[in-house]
């Protein structure tokens, strides 16, 4: 099996999760072959999860203030700040090159980042349901969706970690505890570089030689049907009102 | 009419319920939401979820909630991941309980 590996490349949070979708679209199809992308969101963004509601989980002034752009996935799970100390990526393959349980594919595509770690030294493991830990402490955070035939997987994995401007962008439930509720993220999420003193550059070599282990792969681009698909998706989709605030 | 809880080892969930009463018949659900963090496959099956628990009496029993759930995942084929049925069906009571 061929895999194509699309380099880390920084885009909107809309065409971010356009991107997934029209390859998801274009693999389905049978058009591409199954695909690993890194990426990394520039102006900085808030995910939502696709069953959350918007207006709980971001603040949406505060985002606007400060420019960070704010889009619902199409996976399930929780609210993330994406900042350029995180490096995001994608998984889109056929289903059946995956377990058909959907835990144990978490468990296999998780391994993936959890052998780069260990390529820089760190030692870490999967936590189910979604989350990868070091220590205890969240270093990763995994979202997958399977339709028509294809599973996309998708997740950070953070290199350095700012928790007083993830907490000015997300809502916390109760203002006057927030400053207990960053005291206690600190203690329970880390980042490569608070684990080693290792590059952004460095951590991004370790998780494509993680990524690409033991598979045949090329370097890739998207074809021309999918970027303007992705175009097309970016547009009516997930930069739509109908789209973010739909919960 | 809202209920919110980290269902332990699952994740964030929060159904709310809007009520509606016609004539002097039991009160129903008019309307539901699911929200949270979890995970659900394929995702837009959360309407048949929402739609199977609408126009239920609020004094329903847990098992018949849970069944009307159960029913809209097995009609789409979905699983739900970090919550189970049984959970929503319990929130749905605490949520009418207040």
């Amino acid at each position: 099996m061929m895999w194509r590996l699309i380099e880390h490349k920084q885009n909107d949070a809309f065409m971010n999760m356009a991107i997934d979708e029209a390859v998801s679209e274009s693999v389905a199809r049978g058009e591409s072959q199954p695909t690993i992308r890194f990426y990394g969101w520039a102006p900085e963004a808030v995910s939502i999860g696709y069953f959350q509601c918007l207006g709980k989980e971001a603040d949406l002034d505060n985002c606007a203030r400060e420019g960070v752009d704010i889009v619902r996935r199409r996976t399930g799970g929780g609210a993330v700040f994406h900042s350029s100390g995180e490096i995001t990526y994608s998984v889109i393959a056929k289903e059946g090159l995956f377990p058909r349980d959907i835990l144990e594919s978490y468990r296999e595509i998780c391994g993936w980042i959890i052998h780069s770690l260990s390529l820089l030294g760190i030692e870490s493991e999967f936590k189910p349901i979604n989350d990868i830990v070091v220590n205890g402490k969240k270093i990763s955070g995994n979202a997958q969706t399977r339709r028509e035939g294809v599973l996309l997987q998708h997740g950070t994995i953070l290199h350095t970690v700012d928790v007083e401007r993830m907490f000015s962008l997300l809502k916390v439930p109760d203002e006057k505890i927030k400053d207990k509720m960053i005291t206690s993220v600190k203690e329970r999420v880390t980042s490569i570089s608070q684990q080693r003193n290792i590059s952004w550059n460095e951590s991004y070599d370790a998780l494509v030689a993680g990524f690409t282990k033991g598979k045949e792969f090329g370097f890739g681009e998207l074809s021309g049907k999918e970027s303007s698909r992705a175009m097309e998706l970016s547009r009516l989709r997930y930069s739509s009102k109908e789209w973010n605030m739909m919960r | 009419m809202r209920c919110e809880e980290k269902i332990p080892g699952g994740k964030l969930v929060c159904v709310e319920i809007w009520p509606v009463q016609s004539g002097a018949g039991r009160p129903k659900a008019g309307s539901v939401r699911v929200s949270g963090d979890f995970f659900l496959h394929p995702e837009d099956a959360i309407y048949a979820i929402e739609d199977s628990m609408k126009g239920l009496p609020l004094d329903s029993e847990q098992d018949e909630i849970r069944g009307r759930i159960q029913e809209a995942l097995d009609g789409k084929g979905a699983t739900l991941i970090g919550v189970s049925p049984e959970d929503i069906a319990r929130m749905f009571i605490k949520a009418v309980e207040g």
